[in-house]
């Protein structure tokens, strides 16, 4: 083995080692502040899906909470489906009260992983589409092509069936935890 | 003055240079997404050539291509970072964008073809015209494309209500993207040579 070619592997040891050591000072200093950030939007996005709830004690990790209103009584709950979409899974954060109509429902953003196509799918994230939920219990969870009562995005009908069964199929999935709330 | 103008017009990246054709094409829908993508290649390639230029005469020249994509993959995931911690609300727009910026050729190809030949300073230039002549490239694909394919500027509608209900769907899906930027290509090509 030459020398020259012992100097170049050693540039290059050093220039990956720089990397590496830029890259995990920067990942040390910034990881708290975003996992403070997404507990901080975690809780805001609970609030805005089940509006009326303040507490959200947790059931099952990073998927279930019970939804507590700031006189202690339990409004309802809150949960996290991934129906598959276009592009892959679609996150999805429902609230859903007591009588198991939906108070709301938020869609992660392209930058927590949402991979719709932009300007198609991606508009599920609208506020429209989002509305069309509310109020709403799961017999009417359909499409209006599928025989419910929610408009499609134009273009963009797996990724907006997506979210409608996902938030139906959620709702009959987690509902027992409702009556449980009612005994 | 020469080197960021140039970087505007005469050797736009995209339309002229045809370098990072495939983030243009492919996050160009709308405007707001455009410019997003833009400014995200803005800065990167703002530090990439930054660092690049300093360390220029350290590097041999077998082993520039392998230094380059370290620096520049650096660069995207210390911006990747920082900007989840510090401007949360900037990164929940540009987040899904920073990623893809590792393979966006126009990036390796300023570092190669100019910022491992110049001056710092010179490199900072013509990071910024190249930057702004991207931006401004998908810009107006990005303008055109959600003009025509959904009636909207930035979300605004523009087009009125029933244009908005029923626009040139097309022009939004990937065929679309291709034939705006064949047109811009060609008005470059026009206004280059007369």
């Amino acid at each position: 083995m030459s020398t020259k070619t012992v100097k170049l592997a050693l540039i290059l040891f050093v220039a990956a080692g720089v990397s590496a050591a830029t890259l995990s000072m920067i990942y040390s200093v910034t990881k708290p502040k975003i996992d403070e950030f997404k507990v901080v939007t975690l809780q805001a996005n609970l609030r805005e899906v089940l509006q009326g709830a303040v507490e959200f004690p947790v059931i099952i990790p990073d998927t279930l909470w019970r939804g507590i209103d700031s006189a202690g009584v339990a409004v309802g709950i809150a949960f996290k489906v991934f129906p598959k979409g276009y592009g892959g899974p679609i996150e999805t954060l429902v609230g859903v009260r007591n009588d198991t109509t939906v108070a709301g429902i938020i869609i992660a953003s392209p930058a927590e992983g949402m991979r719709e196509t932009p300007g198609l799918g991606l508009k599920v994230r609208e506020d429209w589409f989002r509305d069309q939920f509310r109020e709403k219990k799961k017999e009417k969870l359909f499409l209006k092509k599928d025989g419910g009562e929610l408009d499609a995005i134009t273009a963009a009908t797996i990724s907006s069936r997506a979210v409608v069964n996902g938030v139906r199929e959620g709702i009959e999935k987690y509902a027992q935890q409702l009556v449980e709330e009612e005994e | 003055m020469k080197y960021f103008i140039n970087g505007i017009l005469r050797e736009n990246p995209v339309l002229v240079l045809m370098l990072g054709l495939c983030p243009t094409l492919a996050v160009s829908g709308t405007l707001r997404d455009a410019v997003g993508m833009g400014v995200a290649v803005i800065f990167v390639l703002l530090g990439s050539n930054l660092v690049i230029s300093l360390i220029r005469k350290g590097v041999p020249s077998q082993l520039r291509i392998p230094v380059f994509i370290i620096v520049i993959s650096t660069f995207v995931t210390i911006i990747d970072y920082t900007m989840q911690a510090y401007q949360p609300e900037l990164y929940k727009m540009l987040g899904v964008f920073v990623p893809l910026i590792v393979v966006n050729c126009i990036i390796l190809a300023r570092a190669e073809a100019f910022a491992s030949k110049h001056s710092v300073s010179l490199s900072i230039l013509d990071a910024l015209g190249i930057g702004i002549g991207f931006v401004l490239a998908i810009g107006a694909m990005g303008f055109v494309r959600e003009l025509l394919g959904n009636g909207s500027i930035v979300g605004r509608i523009v087009l009125g209500e029933s244009f908005h209900q029923n626009p040139v769907l097309f022009m939004v899906l990937p065929p679309g993207a291709f034939l705006v930027i064949a047109f811009l290509m060609a008005a470059m090509r026009k206004w280059r040579t007369s």
